[in-house]
């Protein structure tokens, strides 16, 4: 009876798409509503590496980074923001990364067999074998900040006003969708950014 | 193996070795047992559980009155569609997946009034406790709360005798948590209906 129970034990998650989770988070002393124009870099940082006291930015390629930007635009400027040159002084900075993180793990498995004589022995048994897997998660990033107002920080830098997150599996399917549904969401988010 | 079928596994082997034990006059009954979820239960999953199962045993200590061990596992399970979540300023959007196991471990007592007929309706108590085991799935997370919960689980049913040793359990039962102060503070109860097999060893 156990084995039957545990046959049909209730199912999870069905598709990538299940793990998707958006998270926003905002800095409640912020007055968005006394800001209205934002700039924001054309390419999107994947990575950084760091040789020899020499920091380079790797980008997302532009056939996947242009539609993510797009998204962000879009939903920006529905809310009220208009998009200006880094040049003429935005009242906010707009900051896309994503981030790759892959986890590995081990497991095993013992087989054994009872009277059986696999091998010529009986009683043999299977030394447990492991298998390591991983998965990786992919993460979009997104913040606001006020380039203006680092005077007002001890580090000389601007505290992050509005920060979204999204994460999920990775796939080797590039689905954009779930990247640009996930930034809609994180402004559905965030009604305090609607300047209009 | 799955740490909960572990836990089954081990109140199985139990309760064949007592119930080797107490030998005569007694019943053995197994049953598929559907679970229909109340108060704090019900806010968390709202589904009902098909899955199941009680294993129960009973020593006569007279043909009117059994008294014994009831041992349970009912799990709930509801999948909720993506929705926000807000705390403070920060919100998260995302699929959960909610998991409830339910184990009730009861000395329970039953009274038949009808005994030695084929149509046998009983009245019983249960008193003991369910372990509530909440586990909230969300992107590759879950948080899992327990709970120990004191329980009373009040039955009516009957068996209808197929044999001279077999017959058909048909039982409804409330399995009344009561809240106890754990991770999970909330008491966890639930309607269960159970059907099954009693087997009676003279």
């Amino acid at each position: 009876m156990p084995v039957v129970l545990l046959s049909c034990y209730p199912a999870g998650p069905d598709y990538v798409e299940d793990l998707d989770v958006t998270y926003t988070t905002f800095d409640n002393k912020f007055d968005f509503q006394t800001r209205s124009t934002y700039a924001m870099p054309d390419r999107i940082v994947v990575d950084v590496e760091i040789d020899d006291g020499d920091t380079t930015y790797i980008y997302m390629k532009d056939v996947f980074a242009d539609p993510i930007l797009a998204a962000i635009d879009d939903n920006l400027q529905s809310l009220g923001w208009e998009k200006v040159d880094i040049s003429e002084q935005p009242d906010m900075l707009v900051t896309p990364a994503g981030i790759k993180s892959t986890t590995y793990f081990y497991s095993y498995w013992y087989d054994w067999w009872y009277g059986g004589w696999y091998g010529g022995y009986w009683g043999w048994y299977y030394p447990p074998y492991y298998t390591v897997s991983s998965y990786t998660t992919g993460s979009m990033i997104v913040t606001m900040s006020d380039p203006n107002v680092d005077d007002n920080s001890p580090i000389g830098e601007s505290q992050t006003a509005w920060v979204m997150a999204a994460n999920g599996l990775f796939t080797g399917n590039y689905d954009l969708g779930r990247v640009t549904k996930a930034i809609d969401e994180a402004f559905d988010q965030s009604p305090y950014l609607k300047l209009n | 193996m799955h740490p909960l079928m572990k836990k089954l596994l081990s109140i199985f082997a139990i309760s064949i070795v007592t119930y080797g034990a107490l030998h005569a006059q007694s019943n053995f009954t197994m049953t598929y047992s559907m679970g229909f979820a109340s108060g704090d239960l019900a806010d968390f999953i709202s589904q009902p559980s098909f899955r199941g199962a009680t294993i129960e045993f009973r020593k006569m200590v007279n043909p009117n009155i059994g008294v014994g061990m009831t041992f349970g596992w009912n799990t709930f399970y509801e999948e909720i569609s993506r929705e926000s979540y807000t705390a403070g300023s920060s919100t998260l959007t995302g699929k959960q997946f909610r998991y409830s196991n339910n184990f009730p471990i009861l000395l329970a007592g039953d009274y038949y009034l009808s005994p030695g007929e084929k149509f046998n309706p009983f009245v019983g108590l249960g008193i003991g406790t369910i372990y509530t085991r909440r586990n909230t799935d969300m992107n590759l997370y879950t948080v899992e709360q327990e709970a120990w919960n004191f329980a009373l689980q009040p039955e009516v049913g009957f068996l209808y005798s197929l044999t001279d040793g077999a017959a058909i359990i048909v039982a409804g039962r409330f399995n009344q948590g009561f809240k106890a102060g754990n991770e999970l503070d909330s008491a966890q109860s639930y309607f269960t209906l159970n059907v099954g097999f009693s087997f009676a060893n003279n």
